[in-house]
C-alpha cells in the first residue's frame, strides 16, 4: 500500500510534465516563457555583473530583519488563519485515498511529499534571486538554507492550521487537547506585543532619522534580552542563509534542521486534526474547481444585507450586472467590512493622534500609509482578484449571457480596480488625516488636498491598466495563472508570486509609459507659460492615452475571450 | 426560430460534431440523444453561445450566432445540467441579475410570482450554498426562463430534480413550447424524450443518425417494426438490444 503513493506522485508529475510540455506547442505559451526565461536571465545577468565577487548576503542586520519577518508571518498566520493549499485534497483523492486502508499519517506525509514539489521548484528561483556570490558551493548552500527555511514555514502553517481548525470544531476540548501549542503560540503573540510596547519610542526616534536609523533602532532593539529571545528561533532558520563561510553555514545549519524535524514530528503527530482540516481544505478546493456533485460550501458572510447604493434596476448597461455582482461578492465578504471599519477607526484615532497626542506617531503611520498605497499600485491587482480570475471557472456561464466578450472584460475588471482604489484612496485619507496637524510636512495643507484628488484622478485608470494585465494574463495563459477564490499564497509559493509580480509589473510599466511621456512632455511644455497650472493639460494628456491603451486591451482581451474554450480553462485549472 | 447548417465542431483534430443541419420551428420540443460521447452536449453548448463552432452556422430567431451574437442570445436560454450559481448572491439577487443581463423590465412585478411558481420564495435570501441541489437547479432553471425566451435549450434537464420537480419540468417544457418557444433537450431518458418531444435527433460519434419524430422514425425501416424507441436506438447506434448490458 505505502508503495501507492510514492507510484500516485511519480505518475502524477510525469503526466503533469508531459502536458505543460505538450502546453509549449502553442506558440503563445512558448513566446512568452522565452521572453520570461529572457528577462529573468538579463536580470540575473545584470545583478551578478554588478554586485561585488565573492561578497556574502549582507549578516547581521538581514538576519534581524528576515527573523522579525518571518516572526510576523507567523503571527499573522496564527491569527488570522493560514493558506489552506497544502492541506486540499482534490476530490479523486478524497474519494480513493481517505476510504483506503491508509492511516492518516501516511496520508499527511503523503500530502508533505507533494508539497515539497512546490517548495523545491521555489527553491530553485530563491537560490537565483537571492543576492551572494556566484561559487557552485555556494549556490549549493543556498539553495539548502532556503530548502530548510520554506519547509520549516510550510510546516508551521501546517501545524498553525491543524490547531485553529481544532479549536474551531472542538471549543474548549480542542483547546484542551492543543494546549501546548496554544501555550507557545500566545507566549509568541504576548511577548511580540509587549516588546513593541516597550520598545515603541526607540523605534519612533529611530523612524524619526529615516531608513538607517529604523534599522539600527530596529538591531538595538533585537538585541535587547526578551526580544533576542523571542527571535531567536525565527534568526535561527534565517542564520544558515547569512552565513559568511562554508564552515559558519555549517555550524549554522544544525539548529535549523532541528527545527525542521522538530516541526515535522508536530505536524505528523496531529493525525486527528489533520483529518478535519483536510476535509475542511479539500471542500474549498472542490468548490473552486467546481466538481460535479460537490455542492458549493457557504462564504463565511459579514452580511447578507448589502450597502443601498449597491442596488441594481433593471435597466442600464447591461454588463452592469456583472460589476454589481463582482461588488456584492467583496461588500458581503467579512474581510472587506474590516478593512473598511479599521480605515475609519484609523482615520479617526490619526485626528486626535496628529492633534492631541504625538505628532511624530501621526507623521509614522502617515507615511506608512502613504507607502501602503504606493505598494498596492504592484501588488493590489495580485491580491484583489474580484474579477475574471475568479470567474474565468464559469466562462460557460459567462458565455451563455448576451453580451459582448469586451462588455465582460471590461466590467469584471471595473469590479477589482473599484475595489483596490477604494483601499489605496483608503489609505490616503488615513494619511493625509495623520499629517493634518504636522509641523515638519513641507507640503502645506492646499497642496496636500490637490494631491489626493489628483490620486483620485490618476489611481482608477492605473489599477484598471494593472487589472487588465492580470486579467490578461489569466485569459492567455490560465495554465500559468491561479483561477478561482483566493490566491496562491504560503510561503511555498512565495518566488512564484514574486517572479510573477515582477514580470506583471514591468508589463504595467511599459502600459504606462506612453501615457507618463506624454503627460511629461504637455507639462514641460507648458511649465513656463501656466506654471503648476501645466499639470491640468498634463494630466488630460495622460488619462487620454491610457484610456486609449485600455479601450484597445479591453477589445483585444474581450475578442479572446469570445475564443477561449471553457472546457481548456477547466481542464488546465483542474491540473493544478 | 432555431437554424443550424453544416455545424462542426472539432477538438484539435478529434471531430466532436460533424455536419449537423436541422431546424426547431415555434411550439416544437426537439429531443437530442444519444450514447455517451456522441456529441449532444457539445451541439447544444455550441447552440448557446458557449463553444464555439469550427464550421457551419446556427440562427437563433433570424440572428446569426457569430455575427451578432448579443441579438441572438438574447431570445435563448441556456440550462445546463449542473445549476452553476454565484457563491455571494441571493436566489433574489440571481434573478435581478438576470433581468438586468436581459433588460427585463418588469422584473420587480414579476419576481414574486416567479419565486412561487418555483417554490423558492421562502428562499430569496439564501445563499447557494444553503439550497439543496434540487433547488439550485430549480433557480438555474428560473434564471433561463425569466426573459421569457423564444429559444429554450435544455442540458438533460431533470438531473438532481425530485419526482414533483420532474413533473414540473415536463410540464414546464410542454407549457413553454405551447406559448412558441422553440425547445432543444439532450438527455438519455428516452421515456422523457418520447413523452414530451415533438422530434427525435439522434446522434452517434458526431453525426445525426436519425431526425424525425418518433413514429417517423419508428416506420423509416421495417426492421423497427413492432419495436420500442429505446431498441430502435440501440440498432441506429450499433448496438445489440440483445446484448448483456
Amino acid at each position: 500500500m505505502k508503495g501507492a503513493f510514492p507510484y500516485l506522485i511519480r505518475q502524477s508529475v510525469r503526466n503533469w510534465s508531459i502536458l505543460r510540455l505538450r502546453q509549449l506547442r502553442s506558440p503563445r505559451y512558448l513566446v512568452a516563457l522565452v521572453l520570461g526565461l529572457g528577462y529573468l536571465w538579463a536580470v540575473l545577468a545584470q545583478r551578478h555583473s554588478s554586485s561585488p565577487p565573492g561578497g556574502p548576503m549582507p549578516g547581521p542586520w538581514l538576519e534581524t530583519l528576515g527573523g522579525l519577518g518571518i516572526a510576523v508571518a507567523v503571527a499573522w498566520s496564527w491569527l488570522f488563519g493560514v493558506e489552506r493549499r497544502a492541506l486540499a485534497f482534490s476530490p479523486a483523492e478524497v474519494t480513493l485515498l481517505f476510504t483506503a486502508p491508509v492511516t492518516r499519517r501516511w496520508l499527511i506525509q503523503y500530502k508533505l511529499l507533494r508539497n515539497q514539489l512546490l517548495i523545491l521548484l521555489n527553491v530553485v528561483l530563491w537560490t537565483a534571486l537571492l543576492p551572494g556570490e556566484g561559487g557552485g558551493g555556494s549556490s549549493l548552500r543556498r539553495a539548502v538554507s532556503v530548502w530548510v527555511l520554506l519547509t520549516t514555514l510550510s510546516l508551521h502553517r501546517l501545524g498553525a492550521s491543524f490547531v485553529r481548525t481544532s479549536l474551531g470544531e472542538h471549543g474548549r476540548f480542542g483547546l484542551r487537547r492543543r494546549a501546548g501549542s496554544l501555550f507557545l503560540g500566545t507566549t509568541l503573540l504576548l511577548g511580540l506585543a509587549w516588546t513593541t510596547r516597550d520598545a515603541f519610542s526607540a523605534l519612533l526616534a529611530g523612524w524619526g532619522r529615516g531608513l538607517g536609523g529604523l534599522i539600527t533602532a530596529l538591531e538595538a532593539v533585537a538585541a535587547s534580552p526578551v526580544p533576542h529571545l523571542l527571535l531567536l528561533p525565527f534568526v535561527t532558520m534565517v542564520r544558515p542563509l547569512t552565513a559568511p563561510s562554508g564552515a559558519a553555514w555549517a555550524h549554522a545549519l544544525i539548529p535549523a534542521l532541528f527545527f525542521l524535524v522538530a516541526h515535522f514530528v508536530w505536524v505528523v503527530r496531529s493525525d486527528s486534526a489533520f483529518e478535519e482540516a483536510a476535509a475542511d481544505a479539500s471542500l474549498h478546493r472542490a468548490r473552486e474547481i467546481g466538481s460535479r456533485g460537490v455542492a458549493p460550501a457557504v462564504p463565511r458572510l459579514a452580511h447578507r444585507r448589502v450597502p443601498a447604493l449597491l442596488t441594481l434596476g433593471p435597466s442600464g448597461w447591461p454588463a452592469g450586472a456583472v460589476l454589481w455582482k463582482n461588488l456584492i461578492a467583496v461588500a458581503r465578504t467579512r474581510r472587506a467590512r474590516e478593512v473598511t471599519g479599521l480605515f475609519l477607526v484609523a482615520g479617526g484615532a490619526m485626528i486626535l493622534i496628529t492633534f492631541f497626542g504625538d505628532a511624530r506617531l501621526a507623521d509614522a503611520v502617515g507615511w506608512l500609509a502613504v507607502m501602503w498605497a504606493g505598494v498596492l499600485v504592484v501588488v493590489g491587482p495580485q491580491w484583489v482578484r474580484n474579477d475574471l480570475r475568479n470567474d474565468l471557472l464559469m466562462l460557460d456561464v459567462l458565455r451563455s449571457y448576451p453580451l459582448r466578450g469586451r462588455s465582460v472584460v471590461a466590467a469584471e475588471v471595473a469590479a477589482s480596480s473599484a475595489v483596490l482604489t477604494a483601499a489605496q484612496l483608503g489609505l490616503l485619507g488615513v494619511a493625509y488625516l495623520a499629517f493634518l496637524g504636522s509641523r515638519e510636512m513641507e507640503l502645506g495643507l492646499l497642496s496636500r488636498t490637490l494631491l489626493l484628488l489628483g490620486t483620485a484622478i490618476y489611481l482608477p485608470g492605473i489599477n484598471y491598466a494593472g487589472m487588465l494585465i492580470q486579467n490578461g494574463a489569466a485569459l492567455l495563459f490560465p495554465a500559468w495563472v491561479h483561477l478561482g477564490a483566493g490566491r496562491p499564497g504560503g510561503v511555498e509559493a512565495l518566488g512564484q508570486s514574486m517572479l510573477m509580480t515582477i514580470v506583471l509589473a514591468a508589463a504595467l510599466a511599459l502600459v504606462l509609459l506612453a501615457p507618463t511621456l506624454l503627460g511629461a512632455g504637455v507639462f514641460l511644455l507648458l511649465d513656463s507659460l501656466m506654471g503648476l497650472g501645466a499639470i491640468v493639460p498634463a494630466t488630460v494628456g495622460f488619462v487620454i492615452v491610457l484610456a486609449g491603451e485600455i479601450a484597445f486591451m479591453v477589445r483585444w482581451l474581450g475578442a479572446i475571450l469570445e475564443r477561449t474554450e471553457p472546457l481548456t480553462v477547466a481542464f488546465v485549472h483542474a491540473l493544478g | 426560430m432555431i437554424v443550424v447548417d453544416g455545424l462542426d465542431k472539432l477538438y484539435g483534430d478529434v471531430p466532436a460534431v460533424q455536419g449537423l443541419a436541422f431546424r426547431v420551428e415555434p411550439g416544437e420540443v426537439l429531443g437530442l440523444v444519444g450514447p455517451n460521447g456522441a456529441g449532444k452536449t457539445t451541439t447544444i453548448r455550441s447552440l448557446g453561445g458557449i463553444i464555439r463552432p469550427t464550421r457551419g452556422t446556427i440562427r437563433i430567431g433570424g440572428y446569426d450566432l457569430g455575427t451578432d451574437p448579443v441579438a441572438a442570445k438574447s431570445l435563448l436560454a441556456f440550462v445546463p445540467d449542473e445549476p452553476h450559481l454565484f457563491d455571494y448572491l441571493t436566489v433574489e439577487e440571481h434573478f435581478r441579475f438576470v433581468g438586468r443581463l436581459y433588460q427585463v423590465g418588469d422584473i420587480a412585478d414579476r419576481l414574486p410570482g416567479l419565486l412561487k411558481e418555483l417554490e423558492l420564495d421562502e428562499k430569496r435570501d439564501a445563499l447557494p450554498g444553503e439550497l439543496s441541489r434540487g433547488m439550485r437547479q430549480k433557480v438555474a432553471i428560473g434564471c433561463g426562463l425569466l426573459h421569457r425566451p423564444k429559444a429554450l435549450l435544455l442540458d438533460e434537464p431533470l438531473t438532481g430534480l425530485d419526482p414533483i420537480g420532474i413533473r414540473r419540468m415536463k410540464a414546464t417544457i410542454v407549457q413553454r413550447a405551447a406559448e412558441g418557444a422553440a425547445v432543444i433537450l439532450s438527455s438519455h431518458l428516452l421515456h422523457l424524450v418520447e413523452e414530451v418531444c415533438t422530434r427525435v435527433l439522434i446522434m452517434h460519434r458526431g453525426c445525426a443518425v436519425a431526425l424525425g419524430s418518433v413514429s417517423a422514425i419508428m416506420a423509416s425501416s421495417p426492421d423497427f417494426a413492432g419495436r420500442s424507441l429505446e431498441e430502435v436506438f440501440l440498432a441506429l447506434v450499433g448496438q445489440d438490444a440483445t446484448a448483456e448490458p
